[in-house]
């Protein structure tokens, strides 16, 4: 649905974007991922025709009727009432038949008729979304939409997102890892410009995954610091915390074997273990450290 | 809701209407009366000073559309300008500019509701003003002539198309409403200094800021020719370029 190829954008002497090859399938829901400042908003900007690439192809497979775009924070005439608001998006890109649907689907029905001017963060938010479906776009580009909302707001933004899975594809930028975690079947990670990784999230997962086991037992911890760094099975350990360990091993079928037994030498104080659940968060971390 | 639809609903339910058709009313009504009652107002205002007595003529009709103009051309210019401002710089709020620009290409179809719909509502007002001034001058003063009322209202109103299609090419390049409103006015002020001379200021569309005026007074439609042919012609250009700005302009 989505490519570029060398996709640049500078501003100036600052460099927003980097050579950047986006590759997003059709029917995919695409978590761009990244830091403040990496340069997402620049993309999705650059994506729906908002700014122009210093250099680099963009070729997209829908045309710019069939795109729709939300913003971190929409906005929309204060004096419109919530339905006028869909009808103008339905006017300009079709759909007028979907205006009940999609103020049902937004759970904006009982408001529709109030003026946008006094709808909380999360209704401007949920009527974004809104207007963005009610032209049953092919392409939908969601800049941030759930970071700046509480957490029934930021549920009911993702709960909406995962209902477009099948109907659109949909390229969802965050900095927030566990929404893109939760929504998102393919991952791309940006940092100061670059796109570190692309792929299905599965696949950035399990290639992260280094082997660790997380203990907690009775301080002090340096004599089992000292003892497990000397086994041959260890490739790194640390204190994560008053009374946690993290145990990096060669791999999981060393740490069933010999951890147990290490800890009982170590005569430590073993109060609980278990295998570190690999996050992408942690997976992110590892990528732009 | 079209686009067209949106904006007389910004223009109704804002009151922007209000702001501009009670200005151009107010002084349409309050210029003939200052005109006819003027030597009496001074009077109530201590007219002697210092000894010194103020006698004025007494009043002609054309006084009463000269104070008209000369109050509309700047607090009706400047009320003109905050309306069009807010209308125009669709991209002062960038998210609402998001919105509009990802789901219409074609800019002139954003814009032009705008454009049309804030002239038509100032021309209207104008036109309001205008006929207010020209009735009560009738009533406390007497009569104008009817052609020269009719020419140096559309001039005038000419001259008030270009103010909006000014202010339309400096929002694509400001970023706010306020840079947009104080850019205009530095822009419309600057016009008059360089038409100091006659022979540049003929050819100015500020000339026709006060064509009402002067045609009521008696100065002839002809001399006016030039600067209506450029306010034409710079609209027109003006137009055209705050289309190219906009399409240039990255959000």
């Amino acid at each position: 649905m989505i490519e570029t190829r060398g996709l640049t954008k500078h501003y100036g002497s600052t460099v927003a974007l980097d050579g950047v090859d986006l590759d997003v399938s059709t029917g995919a829901v695409y978590g761009l991922v990244g830091p403040n400042g990496a340069g997402k908003t620049t993309l999705l900007g650059l994506l729906a025709g908002l700014r122009r690439p210093t250099a680099g192809d963009i070729h997209i497979e829908a045309e710019p009727t069939e795109i729709a775009v939300l913003s971190d924070t929409p906005r929309f005439d204060p004096w419109l009432t919530g339905r006028e608001a869909v009808e103008l998006a339905a006017h300009l890109t079709g759909g007028a038949e979907r205006v009940d649907a999609v103020l049902e689907e937004a759970g904006l029905t009982d408001a529709q008729e109030r003026a946008v001017g006094g709808y909380s963060r999360g209704m401007l938010q949920r009527l974004g979304v809104a207007c963005a479906l009610v032209g049953s776009p092919r392409l939908m580009l969601l800049d941030e939409p759930a970071s700046a909302l509480d957490p029934l707001g930021r549920r009911e933004v993702l709960d909406l997102i995962a209902r477009l899975r099948g109907s659109s594809t949909v390229l969802f930028s965050s900095h927030i890892l566990a929404d893109v975690q939760e929504v998102c079947d393919t991952v791309g990670i940006l940092d100061e410009g670059k796109l570190l990784f692309q792929g299905p999230l599965d696949e950035l997962l399990v290639g992260s995954a280094v082997p660790r086991y997380v203990v907690r037992c009775r301080p002090p911890l340096e004599p089992i610091l000292a003892f497990l760094s000397r086994q041959e099975w260890v490739t790194a350990v640390e204190a994560i915390g008053p009374d946690e360990l993290a145990v990096t091993v060669e791999s999981l079928e060393d740490a069933e074997v010999h951890l147990i037994g290490a800890l009982a030498e170590a005569e430590a104080r073993v109060i609980s273990l278990h295998p570190e659940g690999v996050t992408l968060e942690r997976a992110f971390l590892e990528l732009t450290r | 809701m079209s686009l067209w639809r949106l904006e007389w609903l910004r223009l109704t339910r804002t009151k922007r209407w209000i702001a501009l058709v009670g200005v151009y009313l107010f002084f349409g009504l309050l210029g003939p009366f200052t005109a006819r009652y003027m030597a009496e107002i001074i009077s109530f205002a201590g007219g002697e000073l210092e000894g010194a007595t103020i006698e004025l003529p007494p009043p002609v009709p054309a006084d009463g559309m000269i104070q008209y103009v000369s109050s509309v051309t700047q607090i009706g210019t400047l009320v003109a300008v905050v309306v069009a401002a807010g209308s125009v710089a669709f991209d002062a709020i960038p998210e609402m500019g998001v919105f509009l620009r990802t789901r219409v290409r074609d800019l002139s179809r954003i814009l032009t509701p705008r454009v049309v719909v804030v002239t038509t509502a100032l021309l209207a007002s104008f036109l309001i003003g205008a006929l207010a001034a020209w009735y009560e001058t009738r009533v406390l003063i007497g009569p104008l002539d009817a052609g020269s009322v009719v020419i140096g209202s559309a001039l005038s109103m000419l001259y008030l198309v270009f103010v909006v299609a000014l202010v339309t090419a400096v929002a694509q390049r400001a970023r706010t409403v306020i840079g947009t409103v104080m850019v205009s006015i530095l822009i419309l002020l600057l016009l008059p200094i360089f038409g100091i001379s006659e022979a540049v200021g003929r050819w100015l569309p500020s000339h026709l800021a006060s064509s009402l005026a002067a045609l009521s007074a008696g100065e002839a439609a002809a001399d006016y020719l030039p600067a209506a042919a450029v306010t034409v012609v710079v609209t027109a250009g003006l137009w055209w370029l705050a289309l190219e700005l906009a399409r240039r302009r990255e959000l």
